[in-house]
């Protein structure tokens, strides 16, 4: 079942890049759009098939592949990664539809797209280290591709560096991984065996390191993180949407999944660096956010400061901090998608992405007003305003690590005053003030360019008004995860110092019920 | 039925959010045939729907103990974040004052806004903010509140920037942002680290708990200090001040709420978290320090403007600084019975200026005047309001003022303050009408016709309410009963208020005087005029920092972090560059290299395995 996922697409963009008729560019669009689409549903059917109470993993596969090297094609879904698989599927058809619809090459362009997905989706399902890292390494090859064919003037720069950051990236893992096996003497890959090795603390530590560096390049974690904003700078839009939304997470993903999965006492000595290094990524990100004037710069950017709260989350490691993690890369994804879709749009209609040239876009009549208005709606999703989904991720990522790391969360949430900062200068200079003789004749803005943003503004807005759709596929996993490390940091750096008592019995109040708001809640409990 | 009405109180912000989204098809342009109008009765018709629920639920818990609501929103692991609403006699009657406020600034808004080609996006922003503000009331969760707060910041920030193409809107709608956002941020972390510590984010248990709470005396101040700081940007109080003043530039009728209701708001909040405050008597000092410094500082400020619009906003961070001192002498009662007089009379001060703003097309009090004579219902609500809201005649501010001093009676120095802001507001206020109202017309007065019935009927509405609210506290029973009234204090609120009058009378309601009237020198007036240089104080320090800092950090990032990368880029190219020159074709040259490269191998090998070997010899001893 979970295979669909990865060889659909697969057979799709063989078909699209070896039959002839898909040299139209409009048809290869709607062959791929219809491949992704299916795809989609395929996940929506998986939603379905997965059972939420179960903490471990579901819908596994397992075929022998190449057993001398311990390689076996094992495959299996738990709520750590169906969030992640159900994100990438939806953004691959949101990707695909945003795409320029006169694109050169249209058949090497979707056939990689495609790919992309699958390999994307492959990484979350994998189940076998070895099958994981072909997985991760075999997203590189269309990314590379989409951006130093399809980029902007400086391709080739951007496309070369991301492909060897990346590359070593791949190399560290791959090296965390044998040297892991090597010492447990584990003749095999897979995640379930190697979980239960018992190798010593030391050791422990200089894997996760070696994983940490690995997985900080994709996350990326300052000082690793040069890459990341020439990358989005000359790819193409769907392409930005797809590195931002899905790509980044694989590094997030990764650490929770083989860094702390693997290495939970080893992640209990490194989680206070963890955390030091997530308040350095929020503000560094946040700062030089503020100093940019190329709109996509100013997002990429601003994707530092914000995976820097799910490597904060990360490093509580307490049942809740994990959900708030995945929570938080979920609405990271869906946020700086529709920020880069946003940009993508004002790019193609004025040409330019600097706030320093483009003004009062707004303009009902000969601006872009609804693109403008959503952009509104995206930078404050971003800012943590409440009614979107960045308020409730954010404000549990905080409410987690609290407890954990008090000073290091309080430092993050200035990160979100900063937020606002640069993000309001934003739309206060591109899309405030009086539009420009230069701007007045902007091409027309049609409904296909609009849908994917509306799509993704709706879908912001619903999961910040009902935030269990968010969180409760993932509750046992995470809750299973928080106690691989018996009560995290919290022994050194208990609750507050400061404090000296705690409890309090909540007073006896009579509460009146709503029935209205149970019964949507228990029917969303109950869709299962 | 009144359970009825309980179980769905949870409507009354609703309606304001429904209104909203019923404006999208207009605001979006989706429809142009109709024009906008349709848009704003939809939001009409849904404010006083919320009116009428909220009047029919004061009805139900009328004389009935809080109620309180359970509302499930999130509930994950160890994580339950569900919100209660209060329906008490308090909340909801604070629901229907901002609803009936709501309704009339939105039927002013019908004139004000006419020829407006955003009436659907403005409704729209109407509806959200006034749904945020009843939600604020009714609810009874620091979380829910935290949230609303955040929203009506967001709305703020849209409805201060609704003409977004002046200049001055810009930096106004990003300044109100971004001011309102620091309060919330700290206030975010106190709802952090209350959340952490008490347990629950429940008004009523938090109470509970602050009662037997023992924390560190630090904990407790910083704590304390973070959750002021949050209704300290909603209420404009020094430091976060500058924000109101600016938020001139928006639409008058949303300044009609701003200046009311919203203020009122963070106030509401303040007072909810008063219980935890008390836990810190320095936060409680902080609170009154600020509240005094803003009455006064911001009394004097509002004299020295010539904008109409904020000589008024000055004075509602005056009077806000009078609700905080009163919170933190924790009298929270006496605070909420002064918010509620001081929204109705700064709401109709607000309207009655609109009307002069439309009409004449200026918001410069120097190029007006003579209007008294030519707008009969706007000048009358200009002194209706005026009176409303000063310790003179017996209408609302004199009776909430008596209460005010006479809990501070046995503080004279309280009441010395009180009546110093009474007799600068009186002063203020008599200086706007003369300016306004008095005198000779001008250009920009000369055609002066009064407003058309779609803002004169909400005017005139609200001096009739203005003229009635001693007639409700009578009904409430919030009147000091006759022999208990301390007459004294009367006689010196009276006093202040005449002296103030007077003053302002003699100078600019007597045509002898030459305007602009120098009262004290240019230095003070300028510095007055200026907000005390507060605008300047950020910006050489807060912006000056954030700016710098970033700029530096992006050079870092630019030169350092990248330059290292590009810098191992360039040196293994320019290395392969170089090294291409050695490819000679001649043999003994290449055998001559291998040689070499063995030879330096062969060293490093050796060299590669003592030199660790060494380090742990050096590092364990052995």
């Amino acid at each position: 079942m979970l295979s669909t996922l990865i060889w659909a697409p697969v057979l799709g963009a063989t078909v699209i890049a070896f039959l002839p008729q898909f040299s139209n560019s409009e048809r290869a669009r709607q062959a791929a759009l219809a491949i992704a689409i299916f795809t989609l549903g395929w996940t929506v059917f998986l939603i379905t098939q997965f059972d939420i109470s179960n903490a471990g993993l579901q819908l596994q596969e397992t075929l022998p592949w190449v057993e001398p090297l311990g390689l076996t094609y094992r495959l299996g879904v738990d709520g750590l990664s169906l969030p992640l698989v159900v994100m990438n599927s939806f953004l691959v058809v949101i990707a695909i539809y945003s795409s320029d619809p006169k694109i050169n090459r249209p058949r090497l362009y979707y056939a990689l797209f495609l790919l992309l997905g699958s390999a994307v989706a492959g990484a979350f399902l994998a189940q076998n280290l070895l099958l994981f890292f072909l997985f991760y390494e075999l997203e590189l090859i269309p990314l590379y591709l989409l951006i130093a064919i399809w980029g902007g003037a400086r391709r080739g720069y951007a496309a070369t560096k991301f492909l060897i950051y990346t590359a070593t990236s791949g190399i560290l893992i791959l090296a965390a991984f044998f040297g892991l096996t090597l010492l447990t003497g584990v003749s095999t890959f897979d995640y379930a065996a190697l979980q239960s090795q018992a190798l010593p603390l030391g050791t422990q530590i200089i894997l996760l390191v070696t994983l940490l560096v690995g997985f900080g390049i994709k996350i990326p974690l300052v000082p690793l993180h040069t890459w990341l904003p020439d990358a989005h700078v000359e790819a193409s839009t769907p392409t930005s949407v797809l590195l931002a939304g899905m790509l980044l997470k694989l590094g997030t993903y990764g650490l929770l999944r083989f860094g702390l999965g693997l290495f939970p006492e080893a992640w209990r000595v490194l989680a206070p660096w963890l955390a030091a290094i997530a308040v350095v990524n929020v503000l560094y990100g946040s700062f030089v956010a503020i100093a940019q004037t190329d709109m996509k710069k100013i997002v990429a950017y601003s994707s530092v400061g914000h995976m820097g709260f799910v490597i904060l989350a990360s490093a509580a490691a307490t049942p809740l901090s994990i959900l708030a993690a995945v929570g938080q890369m979920v609405s990271h994804g869906l946020i700086s998608a529709l920020l880069f879709l946003l940009v993508g749009v004002v790019y193609s209609k004025t040409g330019t992405r600097d706030v320093t040239v483009l003004r009062g876009l707004l303009n009902p009549e000969r601006g872009l007003p609804l693109i403008g208005s959503l952009m509104i709606a995206g930078v404050m999703a971003s800012g943590g305003i409440p009614g979107m989904v960045g308020f409730v991720a954010e404000f549990v990522v905080y409410r987690s690590s609290f407890s954990v790391f008090p000073v290091q969360t309080l430092l993050c949430v200035l990160g979100t005053g900063l937020t606002a900062v640069y993000f309001l200068n934003l739309v206060n200079r591109a899309f405030f003030g009086r539009l420009p003789e230069n701007l007045a004749n902007l091409p027309r803005v049609y409904w296909r360019d609009r849908l994917p943003s509306v799509v993704m503004t709706v879908l912001i807005i619903f999961l910040g008004l009902q935030p269990s759709w968010l969180y409760r596929w993932s509750e046992g996993t995470s809750a299973a995860l928080g106690r691989l490390t018996p009560s995290p940091a919290i022994s050194h750096m208990a609750p507050l110092p400061l404090i000296e008592t705690v409890a309090v019995n909540p007073p006896e109040i009579e509460l009146v019920s709503t029935p209205a708001f149970e019964n949507f809640q228990h029917s969303a409990l109950s869709l299962e | 039925m009144s359970q009825f009405l309980i179980q769905t109180s949870w409507w009354v912000p609703g309606y304001g959010l429904i209104g909203a989204l019923l404006t999208l098809p207009w605001s979006a342009g989706l429809v142009h045939r109709t024009g906008p109008r349709p848009a704003a009765y939809f939001n009409l018709l849904m404010t006083a729907l919320a009116l009428i629920h909220s009047g029919a639920l004061l009805q139900a818990v009328w004389n009935q103990p809080p109620q309180r609501l359970l509302i499930p929103w999130l509930k994950i692991l160890d994580l339950d974040l569900s919100f209660t609403l209060e329906i008490s006699v308090i909340s909801v009657g604070a629901a229907i004052v901002i609803t009936a406020l709501s309704f009339l600034a939105q039927f002013f808004a019908l004139g004000y806004l006419e020829k407006d080609w955003a009436l659907g996006r403005f409704y729209a922003l109407m509806g959200f903010f006034e749904a945020a503000m009843s939600g604020i009331v009714l609810s009874d969760s620091l979380f829910l509140s935290y949230a609303l707060l955040e929203m009506l910041t967001l709305s703020t920030y849209l409805l201060v920037g609704f003409w977004y193409a002046q200049p001055l809107v810009v930096t106004a709608a990003r300044d109100a942002f971004l001011t309102k956002r620091v309060g919330d941020l700290l206030l975010l972390m106190g709802v952090l680290v209350v959340f952490t510590l008490a347990g629950s984010l429940n008004f009523s248990d938090l109470e509970t708990w602050a009662q037997t709470a023992n924390l560190a005396p630090l904990t407790a101040t910083l704590l304390g200090l973070a959750l002021i700081a949050g209704p300290t940007g909603k209420c404009a109080q020094f430091p976060l001040n500058l924000w109101l003043d600016e938020a001139m530039e928006g639409p008058n009728p949303a300044s009609i709420l701003r200046n009311s209701v919203v203020v009122a708001c963070g106030a509401f909040v303040l007072i909810k978290l008063q219980p935890i405050l008390a836990i810190s008597p320095i936060a409680l000092t902080a609170l009154m320090i600020l509240g005094t410094m803003t009455a006064i500082g911001a009394s004097l400020v509002a004299i020295a403007q010539i904008d109409i619009k904020r000589a008024l906003s000055h004075t509602t961070s005056a009077y806000l600084g009078l609700v905080f001192l009163a919170v933190g002498m924790q009298q929270t009662d006496l605070a909420l019975l002064f918010l509620f007089t001081h929204a109705i009379g700064k709401a109709l001060l607000f309207m009655s200026i609109g009307s002069v703003i439309l009409t004449t097309n200026t918001q410069d009090l120097t190029e007006m005047g003579g209007l008294a004579g030519r707008m009969p219902a706007t000048t009358s609500s200009f002194v209706v309001g005026t009176f409303a809201s000063i310790g003179l005649l017996p209408l609302g501010s004199l009776w909430s003022m008596l209460e005010w001093g006479d809990s501070f009676w046995s503080s004279p120095w309280l009441v010395g303050v009180l009546l110093l802001v009474n007799g600068l507001t009186a002063f203020n206020l008599t200086r706007v009408f003369g300016l306004a109202f008095w005198g000779e017309p001008q250009i920009k007065t000369r055609r002066t016709p009064e407003v058309p019935w779609t803002m004169a009927v909400p005017m005139v509405s609200l001096v009739i309410i203005a003229l009635l609210v001693p007639v409700m506290l009578l009904q409430w029973h919030l009147l000091p009963a006759l022999e208990n009234i301390n007459l004294l204090l009367v006689l010196l609120l009276i006093s202040s208020g005449i002296v103030g009058c007077g003053l302002g009378g003699f100078i600019y309601l007597n045509s002898g005087w030459a305007k602009p009237v120098n009262l004290v020198g240019k230095p003070i007036r300028d510095t007055l005029a200026y907000d005390f240089w507060i605008e300047k104080a950020y910006r050489l320090s807060v912006v000056l920092g954030v700016v710098q800092g970033s700029r530096l950090t992006a050079w870092l990032d630019r030169y350092v972090v990248d330059g290292m990368v590009n810098l191992v880029g360039v040196v293994s190219l320019f290395t392969g560059e170089s090294l291409k020159y050695t490819i000679s074709g001649q043999s003994r040259n290449y055998l001559l290299t291998v040689f070499v490269g063995v030879i330096l191998t062969f060293i490093a090998l050796v060299w590669s395995f003592h030199f660790p070997y060494s380090i742990a010899q050096s590092l364990f001893g052995h």
